[in-house]
């Protein structure tokens, strides 16, 4: 058991009657990279807030690094190096590139090393050294979305999810960037968990996926069987079911 | 022949310029007292743009914190002879649990709750002050008792030693504001008005990071009101926690520029000069209430023309110049 990085047993999210989330349990092991899909209004942008701690489950319990941190603050998972993007790009307006990453590398920051160096590495991990002074509206959205990851990444580490990272860019940019992301999976060994809702996209990234519909999970594993799940076309299709 | 002087070299020759101002030729009391105001009024937009500019948590009440500098000073002298240097400790402090009561309730939720609860606290406060008259004085306020010159009791005939200690507390704040701006703790009261959800996906413990920044404004602006009282003389529940004076507390930033270490400095010196020559014209043309609409013409000129306070054009045209 203590071998996952994350551990996630039995959660479920209720809105007033409605349930966004029905006992959804899963594992992540440390190095993976996985893929967590479904169609709109399957529930992954919950399940996405229930992990990162911008919501509190209704039960169920979610555990990483062997500790249950069901209700430990979403500013302490990123200390304790859970990151996280945002599916629309949130950025510290007033402040400048450089700024942006050391305002995170400061909190999380291992001893033994300094915030500076770690945001130096990060810049340069992701080619953004030549943007430190500007601001974020001087910048294109594909760089907005690199200063985004990196915030993420700088300091501590271990985790990071991404929502929806590659909605807006053009192939090349969306190229560019997932191969900056599982560059940090294959040098740093970052897990990575990413929340889509394009299948092409996630099928290329992640080397196992997750499916949500309706508040469960219907599949998981790799993404070749994932495709062929009949209960997965169905959901995307919606024709047994007669969804929209 | 400007260009060659930075930003730095014209703030020590202002610093140079009102420090010495006794010694000029044309200067009297009046002008002295004069900017002695302007500099407590700068003081004071200075604290409020600690939580308001860099830390976006919109303070619509800031004169409660004022007030109680100002009376907790004064009641302390008057009704018990406690000498105000230690008065002004007492202001603080309670400056302090009052920020800490308001913070810690709205603190947690999001949106206008917080900057209601300032000026539901401020209407209280000035209830309070008008009520209990036998500390306050009631409506009509109090004043210090006078001691004339006094060490003992921070008091003078002439308004000129207050003149250092403000100037002190200005350039003390403006000192302490630039470090803000770059510090960890002032990052992160950026980083928190920025956007708060992103702020805590990086890390920082926003509500906490709220508390520190409104206290520290809070003391800040309590100190000013126990320097207010000692020039002054005198307050009343209306000058101390009344909503006028909470936008009075606000307009230096405003129009100066909103989360910068200049800009209270720059809109506070900017509006008083421009009240003081249009009142000026006013009474030199007799015509009365010309000087309301022309101070009232230009600060929505400027509001319009630089939303973002002065601070912005004036840096880009310095730095323009060819060096």
């Amino acid at each position: 058991m203590a071998a996952f990085l994350l551990e996630v047993a039995d959660v479920s999210k209720v809105f007033g009657g409605l349930v966004a989330l029905k006992s959804v349990s899963f594992a992540i092991e440390e190095g993976e990279v996985v893929g967590l899909i479904g169609p709109n209004g399957a529930g992954k942008s919950t399940l996405f807030e229930v992990v990162s701690g911008g919501m509190r489950p209704t039960g169920g319990t979610i555990r990483y690094q062997g500790e249950d941190i069901t209700n430990l603050p979403a500013h302490l998972r990123r200390r304790a190096g859970m990151s996280r993007t945002f599916q629309k790009i949130r950025l510290f307006n007033n402040l400048t590139v450089e700024q942006n990453l050391a305002v995170a590398a400061m909190q999380s920051t291992p001893a033994g090393r300094t915030w500076k160096s770690e945001v130096q590495s990060a810049l340069i991990r992701l080619r953004l050294t030549g943007l430190v002074d500007r601001k974020p509206s001087e910048l294109t959205l594909a760089d907005r979305k690199k200063v985004e990851i990196g915030r993420a990444i700088v300091g501590h580490c271990r985790m990071l999810m991404l929502d929806e990272s590659l909605s807006g860019l053009t192939r090349d940019e969306a190229d560019d960037l997932v191969g900056e992301i599982l560059a940090l999976n294959r040098d740093l060994g970052v897990t990575i968990l990413v929340v889509e809702h394009v299948m092409p996209v996630v099928m290329a990234m992640a080397r196992r996926l997750l499916v949500l519909d309706y508040g469960t999970i219907i599949a998981n594993g790799l993404p070749a069987e994932v495709a062929r799940n009949p209960d997965v076309i169905t959901a995307y299709l919606g024709t047994k079911k007669g969804a929209t | 022949m400007m260009t060659r002087f930075s930003f730095n070299w014209i703030g020590i020759a202002c610093v140079l310029a009102v420090a010495s101002l006794p010694a000029w030729p044309f200067s009297d009391s009046y002008i002295v007292a004069a900017v002695i105001r302007t500099l407590i009024f700068i003081a004071l937009g200075q604290a409020w743009n600690v939580i308001a500019g860099i830390g976006g948590q919109l303070s619509l009440g800031h004169g409660v914190f004022f007030g109680l500098g100002a009376y907790a000073t004064a009641i302390l002298f008057n009704l018990w002879g406690v000498p105000p240097w230690i008065g002004v400790w007492a202001g603080m402090l309670a400056a302090a649990l009052v920020a800490v009561a308001i913070g810690g309730i709205t603190f947690r939720l999001r949106g206008v709750y917080f900057a209601l609860a300032t000026v539901v606290i401020s209407l209280a406060f000035e209830k309070l002050a008008r009520f209990f008259v036998d500390l306050t004085g009631g409506d009509a306020g109090f004043a210090l008792q006078f001691l004339g010159d006094s060490w003992w009791g921070l008091q003078s005939r002439e308004p000129t030693p207050f003149l250092w200690p403000a100037l002190a507390l200005v350039v003390g704040y403006y000192m302490l504001t630039r470090w803000l701006l770059r510090s960890r703790f002032g990052l992160e009261l950026q980083a928190v008005r920025d956007d708060e959800d992103a702020a805590t996906a990086a890390g920082v413990a926003v509500f906490r990071t709220k508390l520190m920044g409104l206290l520290l404004s809070a003391v800040m602006t309590a100190l000013v009101g126990t320097l207010h009282v000692q020039f002054y003389l005198t307050i009343d529940p209306g000058n101390a926690f009344g909503l006028f004076q909470a936008v009075q507390i606000q307009l230096p930033s405003l129009i100066g520029g909103l989360g910068t270490a200049i800009g209270p400095v720059l809109g506070g010196a900017v509006m008083i000069i421009a009240n003081e020559a249009t009142n000026w014209a006013s009474s030199r043309f007799d015509v009365p209430g010309l000087d309301v609409l022309a101070y009232g013409g230009l600060l929505l000129f400027i509001v319009i023309r630089a939303p973002e306070g002065l601070s912005g054009p004036l840096s880009a045209m310095l730095r323009r110049r060819p060096r």
